[in-house]
């Protein structure tokens, strides 16, 4: 009774009790609610996201396709396991960055080594760029149960470690995708096959030409773990394969980060394919989606062109 | 520091408590301390600006205040000058010298005159505008001159409205840097409750809208005549959410101090002509205008076409104010035009309303009124928000063709924006129109009450935009 009589009584414990009983009800509705989301998060079987929990948790494959939304849809997975006799899966993710891709790779070696890795490497892939961290939060369902990845999260801010503490964040702007990947509209609307997104559109614009690139600061820290993504790679026996894949735009100028992924790639002997301004692509827009996506038939001949190089290294 | 920020989160948890345990007679070293520190946050030389017209318009305010005939008016063109002359020099030097460059190109002449390279200070034309307010005050008798400097200084610098307002008055103010403010349960809980909603309306509703308004107001050659229509919709939510939000955390986290700030918005949107609109929105600049520009011309105590002309000029300077851009002086001169317009044309609109008998059903005539005064906020708000000019043309022509299917990168983000514009407009309706029936917020019920704070936080924490950028208003 003295207690209560107490906080009665004095302004500060009043309204100290009060905070408390709100933090209460906060932190209860944040455990509930954030187990629901993650129970139907982690039991999506179709869409971006489950894409993710695959590559990070299931996939096997021996065949393994890195990066943003090009690898995704730039590498036909028939072609690779025909070709090359070993099983695919596409890990590469619309809007990610190199912080994505190389923690993808600390999540596939800690379960196993896969036997090729192909890293598809974009123009501008090491500018630096704030807005590009907040990729990272495709990452932050798997905090908990990922150790490996928590370094790599740490990079999206500062308090990231604070904000972890709500078991909502993490789901932060996912309600309507989870629900969604627990349905079958993905399936319906857009399979994947074997991770690798098909893209159906033919670009009818003529070839854009692009005289006036802007330069850019780069970003130490995606340098950085590019380089950390090839050592880890040739450390753990890795075939590993640099590739930039084509772009529907001439550009006249060379891009900085091409040269400079192009020159440490070389220096830890993996080989480095440019097929950026490849003719074979830029006289055809009926192979694009857009200028910097093929489309499924873009795709298949892309992947046929790699494969005759990747065969003739062997 | 932005107030969507951990960095103000711990700031925030440092300074209020510390506040109440400190005496009376010694918070406004704490509260100066503080501000100095949330303005350093920025860019901390940026303060020696700030401290230059702290200096100048505190000595000029006791001068006014001392002097006799000429001499007064003197001492306030001397403060006036200083504040202006810092505000020409970080905000509109490069802009001026921008048009005297293409001036002078078009008499084949280079322009002599170097650019600056510099930074425009943060809330400089806020904090500007409130030193001049000062010296106005103090000049015109409604103020004494304040001879302790460390209050004066706070009265410019407080850190709840420092950056982006309200752009208080000294009236209002600074007698209340020597109230003993006790600490009241209440009044606490009260400046806590608008600072939530004001967290709600940047990060659910402002940011998440700004993320389809980036979008499509920075690639508008791509986008088609509906996109743009919905795109100018969402800007205006976002740029109301966005500003409003800032006045509520301002308010609400002076409010827990125990200082009252002016209301700075009374839902615009709701407003059913163009002068309503401006009684409604960014109300603390509004009145500053009208108090010492419009007034001062005269008002509409001179001849009509002298009335139609001040009217505009406000509105012009109002555009000019927010930034050195052609877009905001159109955007200021279209605001100018609709009132100038409006009153000429009221004769005109008395007698359709006559024939179309719209007195008779004053609800759908008042529902009419708000829509046709949204739709000219938007169309002027194309000119706010577009990169240049020659794009806020283009994107006007292309709304005109109501052509194309709505662009939706992202159906789920389409889905968002459209749930956080829901929120508001049941949020807003229910204050504007059923103010004192049932609430969630105010519930008399303990339980229903925090309920309700604590639905609010998860809101923010399942769809809130946590990596959005900083407030609008910053900028100017």
């Amino acid at each position: 009774m003295s207690i209560i009589n107490f906080i009665k009584n004095n302004l500060y414990a009043y309204f100290v009790a009060k905070t408390l009983v709100l933090v209460v009800l906060v932190a209860v509705l944040d455990f509930g609610l954030g187990n629901v989301l993650r129970h139907y998060y982690f039991t999506q079987q179709s869409g971006l996201q489950y894409r993710t929990t695959y590559s990070l948790n299931s996939t096997t494959a021996q065949v393994l396709v890195f990066g943003s939304s090009r690898a995704n849809h730039h590498y036909y997975p028939q072609e690779f396991e025909t070709q090359l006799h070993q099983t695919y899966y596409n890990v590469g993710r619309d809007g990610s960055f190199i912080h994505y891709h190389y923690a993808v790779l600390q999540a596939v070696l800690k379960r196993y080594t896969p036997k090729v890795i192909i890293l598809d490497i974009t123009r501008n892939t090491f500018e630096y760029e704030p807005s590009h961290y907040d990729r990272l939060s495709s990452l932050l369902p798997y905090y908990q149960s990922h150790p490996e990845l928590r370094d790599i999260i740490a990079l999206k801010s500062e308090y990231e470690q604070l904000k972890l503490q709500s078991n909502i964040y993490p789901y932060n702007s996912s309600l309507f995708t989870i629900a969604v990947g627990n349905t079958n509209f993905n399936k319906k609307r857009k399979e994947d096959i074997k991770g690798y997104v098909p893209l159906t559109k033919q670009w009818a614009a003529p070839l854009s030409i692009d005289t006036a690139t802007t330069p850019y600061a780069m970003d130490s820290i995606k340098i950085k773990l590019y380089k950390a993504f090839i050592t880890n790679c040739t450390t753990a026996n890795v075939k590993l394969y640099v590739v930039c894949s084509p772009y529907f735009v001439q550009y006249n100028t060379p891009d900085c980060s091409i040269t400079l992924a192009q020159q440490i790639a070389q220096q830890h002997n993996v080989p480095f394919f440019n097929y950026a301004n490849d003719t074979t692509f830029t006289h055809h827009n009926n192979l694009f989606a857009d200028p910097t996506h093929l489309n499924n038939d873009g795709a298949i001949i892309f992947s046929k062109l790699l494969l005759l190089k990747l065969n003739a290294l062997k | 520091m932005l107030f969507n920020s951990f960095h103000f989160l711990f700031f925030f948890l440092v300074v209020t408590p510390a506040y109440f345990v400190l005496p009376c007679s010694r918070r406004w070293i704490l509260l100066l301390a503080a501000s100095c520190y949330f303005y350093m946050a920025f860019v901390p030389l940026y303060i020696l600006i700030l401290g230059f017209t702290i200096v100048v318009d505190y000595f000029a305010g006791i001068y006014i205040q001392n002097a006799q005939g000429s001499r007064r008016k003197l001492f306030l063109i001397i403060s006036l000058v200083a504040n202006v002359g810092v505000l020409a020099v970080f905000k509109y030097y490069n802009f001026i010298n921008d048009n005297l460059s293409f001036l002078l190109h078009g008499f084949g002449w280079n322009n002599p005159i170097p650019y600056l390279s510099i930074l425009l200070p943060i809330g400089l034309s806020f904090h500007t505008f409130q030193a001049m307010s000062y010296t106005i005050e103090v000049y015109r008798g409604n103020q004494q001159a304040e001879r302790h400097f460390g209050i004066y200084a706070l009265y410019v610098m407080f850190y709840p409205q420092l950056v982006a307002g309200p752009i208080e008055r000294p009236q209002n103010l600074l007698y209340q840097f020597r109230q003993e403010y006790q600490f009241d349960y209440n009044r606490i809980v009260n400046g806590l409750k608008l600072m939530l909603w004001g967290f709600v309306k940047k990060l659910v509703i402002a940011d998440r809208l700004a993320i389809y308004v980036d979008t499509v107001y920075n690639n508008v050659p791509n986008h088609n005549g509906n996109t743009m229509i919905v795109a100018t919709v969402f800007f205006a939510i976002q740029i109301y959410c966005d500003f409003s939000a800032y006045s509520d955390m301002a308010i609400g986290s002076a409010r827990i101090m125990g200082f009252e700030l002016m209301t700075n918005f009374n839902r615009p949107y709701f407003a059913s002509t163009i002068s309503e609109f401006w009684q409604r929105w960014h109300i603390s600049l509004s009145t500053w205008f009208k108090d010492y520009l419009y007034i001062t011309l005269g008002g509409n105590r001179v001849s009509v076409p002298r009335w139609y002309f001040n009217l505009f000029i406000v509105f012009l300077l109002s555009g000019l104010w927010h930034g050195a851009n052609w877009t905001y002086i159109i955007w200021g001169a279209l605001n100018g035009f609709y009132l100038v317009f409006a009153i000429v044309i009221q004769p005109l609109r008395n007698k359709i309303n006559a024939a179309l008998k719209l007195h008779s059903v004053p609800k759908l005539h008042h529902g009419l009124q708000v829509l046709i005064t949204f739709v000219l906020a938007c169309l002027a708000w194309v000119f706010f928000r577009a990169n240049n000019v020659t794009d806020a043309f283009i994107i006007i022509k292309k709304m005109t063709t109501l052509s194309g299917t709505v662009f939706t990168k992202n159906p789920s983000m389409m889905l968002y924006s459209l749930l956080a514009i829901v929120l508001l407009i049941v949020v807003e309706s229910k204050q504007e129109f059923y103010k004192g029936s049932f609430s969630l917020y105010n519930n008399s019920h303990w339980l229903v009450r925090n309920m309700s704070y604590a639905v609010l936080v998860l809101l923010i924490l399942l769809i809130g935009v946590f990596d959005g950028g900083q407030f609008i208003y910053f900028q100017f």
